[in-house]
């Protein structure tokens, strides 16, 4: 059993990455914490489901997934990137009134970006057309129950990260990205064009989101609240790898992915730890996995007041 | 403290308001003058849905009782807006009792709006109350507060029956972390009496339940039981699919719907029962009002209006086998006239002849469309449900069950 929610804490993980990431790049270069973020997830599903509707299949498949599916999650990515920038433009840039008024000012437009999802699909929750898959066989026999479409977010995932982290450390765009986030006075001095820089953070940040959200559709449904419902969790992995720290970001959203799913384990603990007894185990129900998930996002913050890869304040 | 004053006061104006109308109604014997009950419904607000449906079933009733008269006489019936509200309820309630005096009154249908009513106005008197469609399971604990619709517990209790007949002693069951929820797996686990191998609640609106899943399989229960909503559920059954488990499923009627159908794949569901409050969709008297209502109205008509229906007719027997137009005379008699020992009657012209050849009231056992009532002393009827059964990956009616 533990195997197999180490596997679905992967998939779950991936989907909490993209999120996490693109919520530390935006706080690290336009130094507000977005509430937004979470929606503009939905944003990119909703994008994908309405593309993947009109497209169809296109033929083949990939890992169980349509080549259809491909275009409707680069849809979703390219359409949650203009939604933020298009907010971004309109809405923040030419509001003077700091970052707890900019935070605040990103909770309301969640709420809109929520209602005219809502208004155009209804509240109800959906799926992707796409059928869904059995197991793979040559995995069941060690306990792992994922399927080849499982395998296709994580590595999707996975390519998405690693094509953000060679961006960040071998492409002019990224260093300026990286000295714009270290300190955008003396990038602006050095004649960086910090507004530039700033609209890139915001097409990635939020075009990783628009992935995330894809892939969280077809992990488990589409609702207009489904990337609310994420926020938190997305917030406490940003937290606990240490805000504005893109690798943190990434090692938080592991971190708190695995928490959640791996919280059936504390009540069998004795089945899987040496030296203690098999009937030993913390007696805690799965309704508190994102209660246990804050915790240990407290405890390190205690030990760690930065985050695991903060800088020292 | 001050609310029990004020319930005390209003309970005495109640009783002023009845015995005005004893004294009319007892000058009235040798005329024709209708009797006049009440009726408290949602016909504006949130629920105006079932408001609507219910006003459809008591004109329906109305007219079958009109058309052969309740000791000799008409009934008519006031109706007073709740707006779907407690408040709102209340006053009506307040205008029915002490402005009318009216010894019964057919209300409401959101079940906090029912016992607000209950608490406020018709506690202490002699008032007869009878909700039409309020279900929540809190009403059982008001014997004075009685209900045409079956409490959300005769579907756990119902699932029990089902699942020990499939021929399983272990279950393992999961339910939605809210009041809902809770109150429904707790009547299961009590009127279960196999083993339980998993009982534990989930949150609402979370994009994962792998951990559920993965709790339930480890269980090693081959019954799973699901009490939890449609989208929570949805994504249940994708999970077990994926994981390629083949439990035997049950559910609550909450996890049923098109939408479930459309989200899940073929075959992902078969063979899982469930559960659904239902009229007697194959009784002749159902079939009969079914008919009258589509003539009447050009549309289906829906249990909630037959609820309607059923508590009009029970207030019109009540009057016909109490010894005087009162409160305290109605509430007397209105359980038997729905509950056995009596000749079972489908149709109040029938249960009308009993009475008026000088039957008394546990003489008769009105059944009505809604389901067999049985009025007990809780005041809840006994639960009619329709066992469904997910074939081909759509739900078919398999047959019904009492509870």
């Amino acid at each position: 059993m533990v195997l197999d929610l180490l596997a679905s804490g992967l998939v779950y993980s991936s989907i909490i990455v993209l999120g996490s990431i693109g919520l530390s790049l935006v706080y690290s270069i336009a130094n507000f914490a977005n509430f937004a973020h979470g929606d503009t997830m939905t944003v990119g599903a909703y994008a994908a489901l309405v593309t993947f509707g009109a497209v169809g299949g296109l033929g083949g498949t990939v890992l169980g997934l349509p080549y259809g599916f491909f275009l409707a999650l680069g849809v979703g990515i390219g359409m949650a990137a203009l939604v933020a920038v298009v907010t971004e433009k309109v809405i923040y840039e030419g509001m003077d009134i700091g970052s707890i008024g900019l935070l605040i000012t990103s909770i309301g437009i969640a709420f809109i970006y929520r209602a005219i999802i809502q208004m155009g699909f209804g509240a109800d929750f959906t799926r992707y057309d796409i059928p869904a898959m059995r197991p793979i066989d040559a995995l069941v026999t060690y306990g792992i129950r994922v399927t080849l479409q499982d395998v296709a977010i994580v590595a999707s995932a996975t390519v998405l990260v690693v094509g953000l982290h060679l961006l960040l450390q071998y492409t002019d765009l990224g260093r300026k990205m990286r000295a714009m986030a270290d300190n955008p006075d003396l990038a602006r001095v050095s004649g960086i064009r910090t507004d530039r820089v700033k609209l890139w953070t915001w097409i990635i940040g939020a075009g990783l989101a628009g992935a995330g959200g894809v892939f969280l559709g077809l992990f488990s449904r589409l609702t207009p609240r489904m990337g609310f419902d994420l926020l938190l969790i997305i917030f406490a992995a940003v937290i606990l790898g240490g805000i504005g720290s893109v690798y943190g970001a990434m090692l938080g959203g592991v971190l708190i992915g695995m928490t959640t799913q791996l919280t059936p384990v504390l009540s069998e603990l004795g089945t899987v730890l040496p030296l203690v007894p098999d009937t030993w185990g913390i007696p805690i129900g799965i309704e508190y996995a994102n209660a246990i998930a804050f915790v240990i996002m407290v405890a390190v913050l205690l030990v760690r007041p930065s985050g695991i890869a903060g800088e020292a304040v | 403290m001050k609310l029990t004053g004020g319930v005390g006061a209003a309970g005495l104006t109640g009783l002023a308001g009845c015995s005005a109308t004893n004294d009319s109604g007892s000058g009235d014997s040798g005329s024709s003058g209708p009797y006049e009950i009440g009726m408290v419904d949602a016909v504006t607000g949130s629920l105006s849905a079932f408001g609507q449906r219910n006003q459809r079933g008591k004109d329906l009733a109305l007219a079958a009782v009109n058309e052969v008269g309740v000791s000799g006489q008409d009934l008519n019936i006031i109706v007073e807006d709740s707006g779907s509200e407690s408040s709102g309820g209340v006053s009506a309630a307040q205008k029915l009792v002490n402005q009318d005096g009216v010894p019964f009154m057919i209300g409401t249908v959101g079940s906090g709006v029912s016992l607000s009513i209950y608490e406020s106005v018709v506690q202490g008197t002699d008032v007869v109350q009878l909700s039409q469609n309020s279900t929540g399971l809190g009403l059982t604990d008001f014997p004075g507060l009685l209900r045409m619709s079956p409490t959300g517990r005769t579907q756990s209790t119902a699932l029990a029956n089902i699942i020990a007949d499939d021929g399983y002693d272990t279950v393992a069951l999961t339910y939605v972390n809210n009041n809902y929820g809770s109150s429904l797996a707790d009547a299961f686990v009590n009127a279960w009496d196999g083993d339980i191998a998993y009982n534990n609640p989930h949150d609402q609106d979370q994009s994962s339940y792998s951990g559920v899943i993965s709790e339930m399989n480890s269980s090693e229960a081959d019954a799973w039981l699901f009490i939890t909503y449609q989208a929570e559920f949805a994504t249940m059954v994708n999970e077990i699919f994926s994981s390629g488990y083949e439990p035997q499923l049950y559910g609550a009627d909450s996890v049923s719907g098109d939408n479930v159908i459309e989200n899940t794949p073929d075959g992902s569901m078969e063979g899982m029962k469930i559960a659904v409050p239902s009229a007697p969709v194959e009784q002749e008297n159902y079939q009969n009002f079914v008919s009258t209502f589509e003539s009447e109205y050009d549309e289906s008509p829906t249990v909630w209006s037959a609820y309607a229906y059923d508590c009009v007719i029970t207030a019109a027997l009540s009057i016909q086998a109490a010894e005087e137009f009162s409160g305290a005379a109605l509430g007397e008699v209105v359980r038997d006239v729905t509950r056995p020992e009596g000749e079972e009657v489908t149709s109040y012209q029938a249960a009308h002849d009993i009475l008026a050849d000088g039957g008394g009231p546990s003489d008769v056992d009105y059944q009505g469309v809604s389901g067999p009532i049985d009025l007990n002393e809780n005041g809840d009827p006994v639960g009619f449900l329709q066992i469904q059964e997910v074939q081909d990956h759509s739900y078919e009616q398999i047959g019904f069950i009492e509870s």
